[in-house]
């Protein structure tokens, strides 16, 4: 069982909590799917609010048939679809692929409704993230690379690493750590100007 | 926090926990809202290498919580509630289907008895008794045989299910038309008819 479908498990059984969890791990893909059906940023938020609201209400009907993310992707392109009809503008035509929303790079469905302020702010944290991981170990650099960029689990991380899963998720977090750091100076900063 | 319980929250960003693990992780979310605000950051900049994250989005990530506390607070017993219709919906259903069965076995039973037991004489031909002696010739009348030439004269000219009487047809359909009223009861015949002897009825 993954951890998603045990965090499901979870609300069904009244931990609210477990809902927060699954909210800060998919918002910030489900308001960029459906920023690509509404062009607008401050709308998508709404809209991926109340596509939230949907999901945590029906949350007790799902069964787990598919991934907890594929469901939710449903939901909120139906609600993108319902809130564009119901403003009298007109859904567009093709559906992004669950699979293809995951990542941004791989969605020029969705890239191209991407402001000028987000793509500067995206390729700032890209450099960020680019120095923070220049500044760490070399096997720390690994692990993270490992996990982020190529989607290895810690279990395959520590067979191509060749070491403890325990070591690895220590690496990660260290990489995770320094790279949060690096991040807040940029947050802050822009805060400021 | 301890460097172990951002491990722990860390993990958690991976999808790595289960548990165990996962219980210790929600209940560290729980007692210590420092926690929450780490696991945001770490989400944060796990996002970040997919190409979104921005702290606008963190803040609305905030906004989503609340307003989803908010619903919770609005329907506090509402997954309670569906829970509960979950595990308590089988046997009501269960009860419902019995009920609807029993019900239709009733009428099924009430329309076999009430044809039974309505005009029994009238659907076995009646034939005098001193006919039935003067087609016996020269055997000796008896109740018994009497009964068998009943019988076999009921055999040849029809049974009560076959016999071609407008009038027991008609009382038929009458009575399952009557008898109709029965069939809205439950679910399961919410939209069912019990179909009249004849097409036209």
């Amino acid at each position: 069982m993954s951890m998603d479908q045990e965090l499901v498990q979870r609300v069904q059984a009244g931990d609210k909590r477990a809902f927060d969890v699954l909210i800060m791990k998919y918002q910030q893909r489900i308001v960029h799917v459906i920023t690509g059906f509404v062009h607008d940023p401050i709308e998508a938020q709404d809209v991926a609010q109340e596509a939230f609201i949907k999901a945590y209400r029906a949350i007790p009907n799902f069964r787990g048939d598919s991934a907890f993310y594929t469901w939710l992707y449903r939901i909120a392109i139906n609600t993108s679809k319902n809130y564009l009809t119901a403003r009298a503008r007109r859904p567009p035509a093709s559906d992004v692929d669950a699979a293809d929303a995951t990542n941004t790079f791989d969605a020029p469905e969705l890239k191209e409704f991407e402001t000028p302020e987000s793509n500067l702010m995206r390729g700032e944290l890209e450099q960020t993230i680019h120095d923070a991981i220049g500044e760490l170990q070399e096997d720390t650099a690994m692990a993270i690379k490992l996990r982020e960029f190529e989607g290895m689990s810690y279990e395959e991380i520590s067979e191509a690493m060749d070491c403890p899963i325990g070591t690895v998720r220590s690496r990660i977090f260290r990489a995770r750590e320094a790279i949060d750091q690096r991040i807040q100076q940029v947050m802050t900063e822009g805060e400021e100007q | 926090m301890t460097a172990d319980e951002n491990e722990l929250l860390s993990a958690l960003v991976d999808g790595e926990l289960r548990g165990r693990e996962l219980d210790k992780a929600m209940a560290l979310l729980g007692k210590d809202p420092s926690a929450k605000d780490r696991l945001q950051r770490y989400q944060i900049s796990r996002d970040a290498f997919h190409g979104y994250g921005t702290k606008q989005q963190a803040r609305a990530t905030q906004q989503i919580s609340a307003a989803i506390l908010l619903e919770a607070r609005h329907k506090p017993t509402n997954l309670n509630a569906v829970e509960k219709t979950n595990v308590i919906s089988l046997p009501i259903r269960f009860w419902q289907q019995t009920l609807s069965l029993a019900i239709a076995a009733s009428i099924g039973a009430l329309v076999v008895v009430g044809v039974m037991t309505q005009p029994t004489t009238q659907l076995v031909p009646i034939m005098p008794m001193a006919v039935l002696e003067s087609t016996q010739g020269s055997e000796p009348p008896g109740t018994i045989l009497v009964a068998s030439k009943a019988a076999a004269l009921t055999l040849s000219l029809g049974n009560r299910w076959t016999v071609e009487e407008q009038e027991i047809e008609d009382r038929l359909n009458i009575y399952l038309v009557d008898h109709n009223e029965y069939a809205g009861v439950s679910d399961i015949f919410s939209n069912a008819r019990v179909v009249a002897y004849e097409s036209g009825q």
